[in-house]
């Protein structure tokens, strides 16, 4: 494990497997960490990181809960500093940072898979007339064995317009989307039609070699 | 890195308390807990009095609010809250939009009764927030200069380091600007200290050249400490690497506007100031989407209403709670 520092946050970043070539950065869903990850399931020729987000895993907490998509987007921007131009995959929230990821940095993002996992409507929602009203006041929403701060619920009850996404999808490299023919939020959707994004199907074996190819 | 020593020799430390006409000490001050940050609150008047919170903007404190106050408190129990990171709050490790309003609910449920809630900029678009997070607790709102700044407007709100390189960039290219800051962000714990306070009246008097030295002097002194090696700001620094307005994008807000259930009067100066008000049409466009809004604008003020016409915004306030 290596230890990163983001402002005034320790991240842990884990190498899961060594390997010659390009670099996969993963990145997990909301309320899990690096150690959910199924290794035998991920077969890349290069090596694999996997990093705990602030909050998560084995990072720290971020002191006062100010957690935002963006700062998440800094924790994976901290390891690709790390690790250098490295394709990613992202699974739920993380499938969000990524997306954000390979659009503000196209050129150390080859690639990035974006897989479903809790978290994934996050910060994608719109506000809906059915949204129950207090979006910000209470916690306790976290599963209890869950191991993370509780203060990391405000990132499910983030939104940004879809068209944020879809600016980043435009600037992005590549992405691809693993489907599974199930309802999808609003930015997926947005992203998944655009001239850079393309579907593939949600096994591992068959996405990670479209993302190794997409990645060279 | 050393700070040069401009002011005159002959000049002692200020160590008095300044004054400024109207401004008065408040008569309780207060803590309440928003996870692991304590939050510093002052009050004026009754303590058994309807309560009003008031909320100020970034790199702002409580006191900011001392002019107004007193007015307001001979009918009402007003707490002005430091946000964190400012005044006498405690600091985080980060800063954010939604923590920021997590705090304000926080305060507005160790209050206990329905409160008139009333922001000033940033605190302005963040009390609209709270209110659409928590009616419950909010019997109006009052929003002075708080619409957000135009959506290609990056420029920061007060002593920070240079944020971002200009505006209307894409936002891709602008969350790179703002990861770049993140990459590079120290964690300093202090501001630099300078000599005399009269420096840290200057740089706030670039920013505010409306305001008046007087004042200015009185806001700069409670937005500072004297430490052994000089004066300071008590804010934190942190808060200008990827601030309160960080990545955030007015737009975000304006998506909420439409659930606000709690009556809002938008209240800004009509004079230019480097900070506001939006053009007409970006406003009205904006305070169109709040379903039950009412509209006054302050002559002689810029966007510091409050401070620089308090005895004209108070009565607007009286007049608004009272209807």
């Amino acid at each position: 494990m290596t230890e990163l520092v983001h402002g005034r946050v320790r991240l842990a970043l884990h190498r899961l497997s060594a390997g010659e070539g390009r670099p996969l950065l993963l990145l997990h869903s909301l309320y899990s960490a690096s150690s959910a990850w199924d290794r035998p399931a991920l077969v890349w020729p290069g090596p694999v990181f996997a990093l705990d987000f602030a909050g998560h895993g084995a990072s720290a907490w971020v002191r006062g809960g100010a957690y935002c998509s963006e700062l998440l987007v800094g924790d994976a921007d901290i390891a690709l500093a790390e690790i250098g131009e490295a394709a990613l995959l992202g699974s739920g929230f993380g499938a969000y940072v990524a997306l954000l990821l390979a659009g503000a940095r196209p050129d150390s993002v080859t690639a990035a898979l974006l897989w479903p996992g809790s978290g994934l409507e996050g910060a994608g929602a719109a506000p809906t007339e059915s949204d129950p009203p207090g979006r910000h006041p209470t916690l306790g929403n976290v599963p209890g064995d869950a191991g993370c701060d509780p203060h990391v619920e405000i990132l499910a009850r983030e939104f940004r317009p879809p068209e944020y996404a879809r600016a980043f999808a435009k600037k992005a490299r590549a992405l691809l989307l693993a489907e599974e023919g199930r309802d999808r939020p609003l930015w997926w959707t947005s992203v998944r039609d655009g001239a850079n994004a393309s579907v593939v199907a949600p096994e591992w074996g068959t996405a990670l070699r479209e993302l190794a190819a997409r990645s060279n | 890195m050393s700070t040069p020593a401009t002011g005159s020799a002959a000049t002692p430390r200020a160590r008095e308390v300044p004054l400024f006409p109207g401004a008065e000490e408040p008569v309780r001050s207060g803590c309440v807990r928003s996870g692991d940050v304590e939050l510093n609150t002052l009050e004026w008047g009754a303590a058994d009095a309807p309560p009003v919170l008031m909320l100020h903007g970034m790199w702002d404190h409580a006191r900011g609010f001392a002019s107004i106050a007193p007015i307001l408190a001979e009918h009402y129990r007003v707490i002005a809250l430091d946000a964190r990171g400012h005044g006498d709050s405690g600091w985080a490790d980060a800063y954010g939009w939604n923590a920021d309003v997590r705090d304000i609910v926080a305060v507005l449920r160790s209050i206990g009764r329905p409160v008139f809630l009333v922001g000033h900029s940033k605190g302005g678009g963040q009390a609209t927030s709270a209110a659409i997070a928590a009616p419950d607790c909010v019997r109006k709102l009052v929003n002075i200069d708080g619409l957000g700044p135009p959506p290609d407007h990056e420029a920061p709100m007060g002593p920070s380091p240079s944020f971002g390189d200009g505006p209307k960039r894409s936002l891709p290219d602008q969350l790179a600007g703002y990861l770049a800051l993140r990459r590079r962000a120290v964690s300093r714990q202090a501001w630099r200290a300078v000599e005399h306070l009269d420096l840290l009246v200057e740089r706030r008097r670039k920013q505010n050249p409306r305001l008046s030295p007087e004042w200015l002097r009185y806001f700069a002194y409670h937005a500072a400490r004297l430490d052994e090696d000089g004066w300071r700001w008590k804010s934190d620094p942190f808060m200008g690497h990827g601030i309160g307005i960080g990545p955030w994008q007015p737009d975000w807000i304006r998506l909420e506007w439409s659930r606000l259930t709690v009556p809002m009067l938008a209240i800004v100066g009509t004079e230019p100031d480097t900070w506001g008000p939006l053009p007409e049409a970006m406003r009205k466009g904006r305070l169109s989407l709040v379903p039950d809004v009412e509209e006054v604008s302050v002559p002689e003020a810029g966007h510091f209403v409050h401070m620089e016409q308090p005895r004209e915004t108070a009565r607007l306030l009286l007049a608004y709670f009272a209807s």
